[in-house]
C-alpha cells in the first residue's frame, strides 16, 4: 500500500486540479471581474438614478417609494409600445393643445433671456412660470377652500429641448431621459398638500434618502 | 483496493462537479405563508441553473402561446432584466399602507419580490440570469408579427 501512495497521490491531485479548474471558482472569478470592469467603468460615469417618493398622511399612512436608473429607464422605454407611446415617444394630440406648437413655444423660452413669463395671482390660483438658470420653473398654489395644494416643478431646459425634439406632434422621453442623466443632483417635482407630499428628483444614490 | 479509491474518486467527483453546476447559478426560492387556518405553506427551492434547461424540453407550441399572450409584456421584461443586471443592488419599489407592504429590489444578482399583508407573506428570490434566460426565450419563440 505505501508503495502505491505517490501514483495515487498524483491521480488524486490530478483530478482535484481538474475538479477546481472546471467548478464554479471560474464562473465566480469570471463574474468578479465583469463586476469590477463594470464597476470601474461605473465610477468613471457614476448611475443617475430617478427617485420618485410619495407620502399620504391620511388614513393608514401610505407610502410608495420607486427608485429608478436612468439608464434603466432609456433602455426599457423604446420597448413599451401601447396606446399613445412607441419607441420612446409619446404621440401628443393637437386637440388637446388647443393648437399651440408646444416646439415653438419652447424654442421661444430657449432663445429668451431668464425672467418670469407668466404670473397670475388670483383668489384661487397662483401661478408662476420663469426661466431661471436655464431651467423652466413652473409654481402653481392652489387655494382652494378644502385643501391647498403646492406644486413646484424644475425642469432643465436641455432637457425640455430633447423633449420636443422629435416630431411635431411627439414629445420623446428617450432624449429627454438622456438629457436628463447628464444634469447634477437636482430636484425635478414637488407636489404638497394637507394630506400627500410627491417628490421627484434625481441624484447618484441608489437608495431613497 | 486501488480501484475502488478510484471509482469512489471519480463518483464523488462526478458528484461535486454536478452538483457546483447545478447551483451555480444560485436557487430560486418561493415562500409562500397564509397564516389563516388552514392555510397553505410553500416552501421551494429550485435550483436556478434547472429552469433554462427544462425550458429546452417544454414543447414550442407552448412557448407561441405564452409569448402570443405576453407580447407586451416579454420583450419590455426582457429589457428590464438585462438592464437590471448592470446595477448594484437597489430598492426598486417600495409601498406601504400600513397593513400591506410590498418591497421589490435586487440584491446580489437576484430580484427579491416581499410580499407582506395581514394573514399571508410571499416572498420570491429569483437570479436575475434565470429571469433573462427565460424571457429571452420566451422572446425568441414569440411569432412574428
Amino acid at each position: 500500500m505505501t508503495s502505491l501512495t505517490p501514483s495515487f497521490c498524483k491521480k488524486a491531485a490530478l483530478i482535484t486540479a481538474a475538479a477546481v479548474a472546471l467548478s464554479p471558482i471560474g464562473a465566480w472569478a469570471q463574474t468578479t471581474t465583469d463586476k469590477t470592469s463594470s464597476s470601474s467603468t461605473a465610477s468613471a460615469k457614476p448611475d443617475r438614478w430617478l427617485h420618485v417618493r410619495v407620502i399620504s398622511t391620511d388614513g393608514k399612512g401610505e407610502t410608495v417609494r420607486v427608485n429608478v436608473p436612468l439608464e434603466l429607464a432609456e433602455k426599457v422605454l423604446p420597448a413599451i409600445n401601447h396606446d399613445r407611446l412607441h419607441d420612446g415617444k409619446v404621440k401628443i394630440d393637437c386637440a388637446h393643445v388647443n393648437d399651440v406648437d408646444l416646439r415653438a413655444l419652447a424654442e421661444a423660452i430657449r432663445n429668451s433671456k431668464d425672467g418670469e413669463y407668466v404670473t397670475v395671482q388670483g383668489n384661487d390660483n397662483d401661478v408662476r412660470v420663469a426661466k431661471q438658470s436655464n431651467y423652466l420653473i413652473v409654481h402653481v398654489l392652489d387655494k382652494g377652500k378644502s385643501k391647498k395644494q403646492q406644486v413646484e416643478i424644475k425642469v432643465p431646459m436641455k432637457v425640455v429641448d430633447a423633449l420636443f425634439s422629435a416630431g411635431k406632434d411627439e414629445l420623446d422621453l428617450v432624449a429627454a431621459l438622456h438629457a436628463l442623466s447628464a444634469q447634477g443632483d437636482t430636484e425635478l417635482v414637488s407636489v404638497k398638500d394637507e394630506e400627500n407630499t410627491v417628490r421627484v428628483w434625481l441624484d447618484s444614490k441608489n437608495v431613497t434618502e | 483496493m486501488l480501484f475502488l479509491a478510484k471509482a469512489a474518486l471519480g463518483l464523488g467527483g462526478t458528484i461535486v462537479l454536478a452538483g457546483a453546476y447545478t447551483f451555480h447559478e444560485g436557487v430560486i426560492r418561493v415562500d409562500v405563508d397564509e397564516s389563516r387556518a388552514g392555510g397553505s405553506h410553500v416552501h421551494m427551492w429550485v435550483p436556478a441553473a434547472a429552469v433554462p434547461m427544462a425550458l429546452h424540453i417544454v414543447p414550442k407550441r407552448h412557448f407561441m402561446y405564452t409569448s402570443e399572450h405576453g407580447r407586451d409584456f416579454v420583450p419590455l421584461a426582457y429589457a428590464i432584466v438585462k438592464e437590471l443586471k448592470k446595477f448594484p443592488d437597489a430598492e426598486l419599489i417600495e409601498v406601504d399602507d400600513g397593513t400591506q407592504h410590498v418591497r421589490i429590489r435586487t440584491h446580489e444578482g437576484k430580484l427579491q419580490i416581499d410580499e407582506t399583508e395581514p394573514g399571508q407573506d410571499v416572498h420570491l428570490l429569483i437570479p436575475l440570469s434565470t429571469l433573462e434566460d427565460v424571457t429571452s426565450q420566451l422572446e425568441a419563440n414569440a411569432p412574428s408579427a
